[in-house]
Parts: C-alpha cells; structure tokens; sequence
C-alpha cells in the first residue's frame, strides 16, 4: 500500500551464515526501515542492510540509523544491577558497585516505600521518555499511577512534541502529527517549512523535499540559518529567533488581503475567521518585517507562492514550537491552512517533524501528566472511569494530574517530591537551565535510573537498572506520519539486562501491586491490553493488531476494528475532531521571546541538532563515526559578529546567559543571521548549551524556550605563541 | 542490463551517510572508501561527494606496475588485489580525483570496488542504497539519459552535464545548477 514512485522491488544482499531481522531505526520520528544483520552462529547484531521494501524511505538511512546496530553489543553496556551506597559522590560517575536484581529490587522497594510511608504517595515521580515502544510508554503511565499510586508523572516529549501537541488540539481537536502520509510530500507544489533543520534533523525525508523543486514546485524554509535544506530553498525566510508567530501573522494577512481565502471552507468547516482577519490586519508587510528581521519582499513573495499553490504542505518543527509560545506558533501556522482550504485532500495538509522516535505514539497514551491512553483526559470522569476499566482499579484510585517535565524538577528542589524513577531520558543534558536541574536530582532523596549506558543523568541516581536497547525487544512505535509500526527482536538481551516493561511488573509485584500487573507477561500481552484501553479514545488503535501492522506496512491511527484498514489521511471528510466538527482559525496577539537582547546580553541564543547526534547524544556520542564526525559542540558566528568581538575561527570564547556559561569553539560562516549565535546541544556536563537555555515555559504545553535567549560572547585571553 | 551509479551533486545535504554505509558492505573491512567534502564552508552549507567515478580507462590500473588493480565486467575498478599490491603508491598518485587510500600498516592500497559484491548482482551499492537526499542513485542507463536530457540546452551542450569529466568514466555526473531554468508548475 502507497508505494509510490521510489518504491523498487530490490532483493537484499544476504551474507553466508546471517540472517535478516525487518525493523526499524532506534532515533527520530522518520522510524527509517531497516534489517539488522544477526550471526547466525553468535546470535549478535553484527550490522545493518537497508529495508528496500519500507514504503516510507525506501533503503534510505542517515549516519545515526547506518551506525544503529552498534549500540547493542557496546563496551559500554551496563550489564548488572549497580547500586552507589555513598550518596556523597552524586553527580559524578564515582561509587558505583555491581549488585544482584534482587539486592537493587530490595532497595528500591525499601526506600520508595519509606518516602512515601513518611511524605505521602505523591512523594514519588516517574520521568520518562518516548524514544522507547508504545507498549513501554503505556505500562509507564500505568506503573505510575496504578504500581506507584503517584500523581507525578512527565516525559521528555514537554521538551519536545507538546507544543505541537497543544497547537494541533486547539486548532483541530487531535493530535495526530501529520495530517497525510509522508508519501504525498514529494507530490505536492509547494512545502512550507519553518523552523526544521530537515537535512540533519529527519534526513531521509529529504528526498523527496527535492522531488517538489524537481517537478517545479515551490521550497519555503523559514530558520534563522541558511541549513543545508534553506541553502536550495526558493525563499529562506531567516527570521530573528522567536518571532514565528509574527510571520505566520504576517503571510496570513496578505492571503486574505490577495484573495487566497477560501471562503466557503472557512464558511462551512472553520470557525474563528473574523476575529483572526481582524487581528492579523495590524500585520502588515512593513511591521512584520520589523518584528522578524525579515525582509517584505521576501515576505510578500512566500505568501503569493503558498496562496496559489494548488496543493501545498505546511511542516514545522522545534524551531517554532520550542518556544514559549510555541503552541501559538504552531496554530498560527495552522492557521494558514485552514484560511486557504489547503487542508483534509490528499497532498495539502500540515505536519510536524515529530522528534523522538515514538514522540508521537509516546505522548497519546499516559505518559504526560494530564492524560490517559488514548489520549484521554485525567480530569474527564468519564475518561478516567474507561480507563478504571481495563486496570481495574476505582475511579477513586486514579491520582490527580501532576505537573510538567521542567516543573517536577521545581518540585524536587522544594522537596514535594523526594524519589524518581528516572527512565529512556537524559534531562541532565536535555532539560534547559541545567545548573537548576542538575541541583534538583542531586536533592533527591532516592534516585532510580534505567539506561542500557551509564548517561549524565544516571551520575546522580543511587540504583542503575541495566534496560536493553531497542534491538533487544519488541513492540510497536508510532512514526512521525501517525503510522503503527512494529520493531523487532534481533537478539537476546545482553547480560543481565531487561527491558523496562519486565522492570515495572517485577517492582509492582513487590510492592505489593502485583495483581494489576503479573497477567503481562510479554510486550505482545502489553500491546493487547495497550489497544483495548486506547478503543473509544481520540488516539484509538484497537484495531491496529500486530498481524495487521505486518500485512499492511504499517497502520494509521485512528484505527477502530478488525475491518479498519486505518487513516492515512486525515479529516477527508472535512470533519474536525471539535464537537461542532470544524477546525479553529486561532487569533494569536504577538509576545516576543520571554528574554530579548539587551545592552548586557545583545545576541540571541538559539540551539538545534547535527545530523551526526541524537537528542542528549547518549547514544551517538559513543559510536566511533559519529564521535569522529561531531565530537565537541561548537558556536556558529556570521562572520561579522566574530570581527566586532575579533574573533577568529576554531578560538575558543566563553559564552553566558543569565543562567550560566559554557566555553566553545567559534565556528565562523556566513549561514547565520549577524544577530544569533547557534550551539548544538547534544552535548554532557560543561559542553551543555543547556547550562545557558532559559526555562521560560509555553504556558498551555510546558515546552521550554530552548529556542531562544539572551547571551552574550567573552573573547577569552590570546595564548601566548610559542 | 545493470544499472550505474549517478550522482546529483546539488542534492547533497552533507550527512556522510554514504560515508557511514561503505564501512557496511561485505568486502570493505570496516573501512570507508571515498570522500564528502565542505565545498566553502565559511560562507554555506554546500557540500558534495568524492566518489570513485570507475573510469573507463583508469589511471590508477594504468599506473599500477603490478597490474593489482583489475577491471570488473560491469566496469566497476576494484581495489587493489591483496596479492599483487606492491605498495608503490601510483594508484593515488595518478587519479585525478585523489580516490585510491593508502593503508600504511598492510603496504596496500583500498579504494571503491561499486560494492561489487552487491552491484554484480544488480543491488545498488551501499552508498546509493542509503543517500537520504538522491545524491547518489543507482539508475539505468535510460533513467540517466533522461536525467541529463532534462538538462541539455540548444546548442548541445548540458547545463550541468558533461558527457565526462576527466576522460569517460562509468558513473555519471550531474554538476550543481540542476534547478536552473527549471520550468515552474505556476
């Protein structure tokens, strides 16, 4: 199904003595197919063959998904249990000694029991991720809240989906990331992308990024860096950092001013429209361009292309939604869409670059702190009661909702929360404002951490639990396009590690929960009763059975039964998810970011990703090519900011915020605005960009302004030359 | 009949993918064979692959005095033959394009076979197989004409094809410019 025109039938390479396991990558939301090459004699990864029969990205892979398979058999693994009985030596990787799981059980249970004996059940937390199975990310939320009866649960996904998230609720009613399969990209007129580095972030949608400008189709890339994909756009709109929503004000205002409205969609499917047209009015060319730093002709020219573009998709990623009011700049250029009509047909639609691999799936299904599986609500009773349901448990049982990812660790400074079961994360690199963060875990009373490596966050954890990496498991994920896919198994678990699902059933079990968990005895019994509690939610997978999932190359979400072959394509019918059925033009007043320059702090800060690493780059930042390709993180400076602060490329500099300082290495090129400096961030300890980022939160999705800051650049004392 | 690589040098977004997947083919030990290089890295992002263009008539195996470097049928110039390889160097010496490497602990020289051990048998290499941006394809030799047909002006002479470059090889080329005068759907 949907195999397209990049779709050939090519037969795989098959070396003697190995086999082929069919999965996909461990990284992004793009989940590239891929086979692991396994030693039939060794039964161990021993590499990587494309999956040419992956309708998504046809045998394409980026350096991280190539280099994947090296994670598995690591010299770093963890291999046992590992307990740090000196608590004095947190934050370092010192102290820790080798123990037994049932020694590393014992103490978990004793403490956790302890803390909440003494501070309440709310006393504990649970902070997890989403690059890990939809099976996993449902039996956390349940672990939480059933096995630890605890109300603060959060994910990763608040520092990296939920702007998207919260855009696409207000605006659609769901949140399904993609509105259409990534097999219509290429087919549409005009693409426009604001605020992703695609060619480093989600590589393998690259080509058919080009396939558009190849038929004569029009590229719009809106970053405040001329990326390897705005390098070829048609227009690169490079805005100041932070100021999306004014240019998705902007454009929209002049499609209504030009006559690019579609008035009888707005009409009949959309509310909204009046008080949006009379909002944007103010946006003219002139002031839009002073508010963004971008030129008007640029900015007339981006409108004219998507107002008569036949088809045209509009994508965005972290760049617009890692902001404080990321949520609004996702609506505002939803809002686009909607005003045009360009939305529920094939090839015209939006769609984010989700981020994590399961950033999608992971967020619908109880892992954030507000929500059930299925995308429920926790404050909804009657919600709550389906859920009660399948978990048997009272409705009286179920905790309240808890707090956001960067709020829990207020908690923990303050001391509401006093133990966390830290899993599939890293926030000691990825949270923002790290000196605040890395001080709230070292205040923990007890700390838990599972990771297949000892990471910058598990230096501050008093019990490590050796999970396994994603080759060692089974379940399904949730690509960027909303498709249910499903990875497999390509080798037994090394050492003594296990995955977390089997983790949180033998925990329960011993504290005394057992009876809500001891019936999961495999991931595949975990998804069966994952799909009957999402049945009759937003986010309803029942019916996406793994046989099913199998035959059909993957299944679309909604999903409802056995007959549902699912949704590549949403809202056909132009029904929306409100309960009137239409879609929300939002009006959005503009907010500048939290912090703007200032004589102190005159540079704006802005952080991303290289395509040689992964998120706190845990996992890249150990393989032999990719260390080699990106080592160290580095700054990016016009080469006119360097002059005014005479620096010279490769110098280090000391650069500071507010909130804290770093040194890096100035890397000088024109592909910058003069007024930002850029550092990747998938960096540990003191090379963290996050020791500078600000925690000015998106006040409906929690998402950190990662995005952009106030810094400024120290030239550090010239070395003497010798 | 087999098809040939074909490289698109505007598409390239600079991962070193292609890089990464060599080390991957069977016969290659682990080593990458060939190069991606920052084309002007303090003013943009272009970057462009260095690949073997497997020539028609190779320097590098004219230059071998120890006939070491064979000459697949499908045209693919292989690496050095372990066997024959003296060490002398001529190979990297005399390319044009700086392919053949040298390996300084075994005395031989490595260089890009096509993955032959894929390409004999009509897989794409390693390298096209995964190119997340189409700058390296596998392609008939119809699809390429195609291709550089879509590039020819009036006068005979390709925008940003050339019949070769060096002298005739048998991977196919499109320089940088590809979207020049590429007509708009509106």
């Amino acid at each position: 199904m949907l195999k397209d025109k990049f779709f050939r039938e090519i037969e795989n390479k098959e070396h003697p003595n190995e086999k082929l396991i069919k999965t996909h990558c461990s990284y992004c939301g793009m989940q590239c197919g891929m086979n692991l090459r396994v030693d039939t004699s060794s039964n161990k990864i021993i590499g990587v063959e494309p999956r040419y029969d992956w309708p998504v990205t046809v045998g394409k892979m980026c350096p991280k998904g190539v280099t994947a398979y090296q994670q598995t058999n690591h010299k770093d693994r963890i291999l046992k249990p590992l307990i740090r009985d000196d608590a004095s030596k947190k934050g370092t990787k010192e102290g820790f000694r080798e123990a037994t799981w049932d020694e590393a059980y014992d103490l978990i249970v004793n403490n956790f029991k302890t803390l909440q004996k003494e501070y309440g059940k709310d006393s504990l937390s649970v902070f997890s991720g989403v690059s890990m199975t939809n099976e996993k990310c449902y039996l956390t939320g349940k672990f939480a809240r059933v096995g630890l009866q605890t109300r603060y649960i959060d994910y990763n996904g608040r520092f990296c989906m939920s702007s998207a998230a919260g855009g696409f609720l207000r605006s659609f009613g769901v949140d399904r990331g993609s509105t259409l399969p990534w097999t219509d990209v290429h087919e549409t007129d005009c693409l426009f992308i604001a605020g992703s580095n695609t060619a480093e972030c989600h590589p393998t949608s690259m080509f058919r990024v080009w396939e558009v400008q190849n038929r004569g189709g029009y590229l719009i890339v809106v970053d405040p860096r001329e990326t390897p994909v705005a390098r070829r756009a048609d227009i690169h709109l490079d805005l100041k950092p932070g100021t999306d929503l004014a240019l998705a004000n902007g454009i929209l205002h002049l499609l209504i001013e030009n006559g690019y409205a579609d008035e009888s969609f707005i009409q009949n499917h959309t509310n909204g429209f009046e008080e949006t047209k009379e909002l944007v009015k103010e946006f003219t060319p002139a002031y839009t361009s002073e508010l963004t730093g971008i030129d008007e002709d640029k900015i007339i020219r981006a409108a004219e292309i998507y107002g008569k573009a036949p088809n045209a998709i509009v994508m965005f990623a972290r760049g617009a939604e890692q902001q404080h009011k990321g949520v609004d700049n996702v609506s505002g250029y939803v809002n686009l869409a909607l005003v045009t009509g360009k939305i529920g047909r094939p090839k015209a639609g939006i769609a984010t670059f989700t981020g994590q691999g399961n950033g999608q799936g992971g967020r619908e299904h109880g892992q954030k702190s507000d929500l059930l599986p299925g995308y429920r609500k926790i404050t909804n009773p009657k919600h709550v009661e389906e859920i009660c349901k399948v978990w048997g448990i009272t409705p009286d049982e179920m905790p309240e909702p808890g707090v956001s990812a960067y709020e829990m660790f207020e908690l923990m400074h303050n001391k509401t929360i006093r133990g966390l079961y830290l899993l599939c994360s890293n926030p000691a690199v990825s949270a923002p404002n790290l000196n605040f963060v890395r001080e709230a875990m070292k205040n923990l009373d007890f700390m838990v951490c599972s990771d297949f490596y000892l990471s910058e966050s598990a230096e501050f954890a008093d019990v490590i639990l050796p999970s396994v990496t994603w080759a060692e498991d089974e379940g399904t994920v949730t690509n960027l396009e909303g498709r249910i896919i499903k990875i497999n198994q390509a080798q037994e678990p090394i050492g003594q590690s296990k995955p977390d699902w089997r983790m949180q059933i033998e925990l329960a079990e011993r504290l005394g929960r057992g009876q809500y968990f001891r019936h999961l005895t495999s991931a595949k019994d975990i998804g069966e009763e994952f799909r009957l509690a999402t049945k009759g939610g937003n986010a309803d997978y029942y019916g996406a059975t793994w046989d099913k999932i199998d035959q059909q190359d993957g299944v679309f979400w909604p999903c409802k039964d056995e007959e549902d072959t699912g949704t590549p394509h949403m809202f056909l019918d132009k029904k929306f998810y409100h309960p009137d059925g239409k879609a929300k033009i939002c009006a959005l007043p503009y907010r500048p970011p939290a912090e703007e320059p200032c004589e102190e702090y005159p540079l704006r800060l802005t952080t991303g990703r290289v395509v040689y690493h992964y998120l706190s780059g845990n996992q890249t930042r150990r393989i032999p090519f990719l260390k080699d390709m990106c080592p160290d993180p580095y700054v990016e400076i016009h080469p006119e900011l360097a002059k005014s602060y005479d620096l010279s490329h490769e110098e280090e500099v000391r650069l500071f915020t507010r909130r804290g300082e770093a040194i890096f290495t100035v890397k000088i090129t024109e592909a910058i605005r003069k007024d930002t400096v850029f550092v990747p961030y998938h960096f540990g300890h003191e090379q963290s960009i996050n020791l500078l980022t600000i925690a000015a939160l998106d006040p409906m999705s929690r998402m950190p302004e990662y995005k952009a800051c106030a810094a400024q650049i120290e030239k550090l004392g010239v070395k003497e030359s010798i | 009949m087999g098809r040939k690589l074909f490289l698109e040098l505007e598409n390239c977004i600079g991962c070193r993918s292609c890089l990464a997947a060599c080390t991957q083919c069977g016969g290659h030990d682990q080593r990458n064979r060939n190069y991606v290089l920052d084309v002007n890295p303090f003013v943009n992002r272009q970057t462009m692959p260095l690949m073997c263009l497997h020539c028609v008539n190779p320097a590098c195996a004219r230059s071998c005095p120890a006939q070491a470097i064979q000459i697949h049928e499908t045209g693919a110039v292989l690496s050095a033959l372990v066997e024959k390889c003296i060490g002398c160097q001529n190979c990297t010496i005399s390319c044009p394009y700086g392919i053949p490497k040298f390996d300084v602990e075994q005395n031989l020289m490595y260089k890009c076979d096509l993955c032959i051990d894929r390409t004999k048998d009509d897989i794409p290499p390693m390298c096209a197989s995964v190119c997340p941006s189409n700058t390296l394809q596998w392609l008939t030799e119809e699809e390429i004409a195609e291709k550089q047909q879509q590039h020819e002006m009036e006068n005979g002479k390709w925008v940003t094809s050339m019949p070769y470059l060096e002298s005739e090889t048998n991977v196919k080329i499109n320089l940088p410019g590809i979207l020049q005068g590429k007509e708009k759907l509106f």
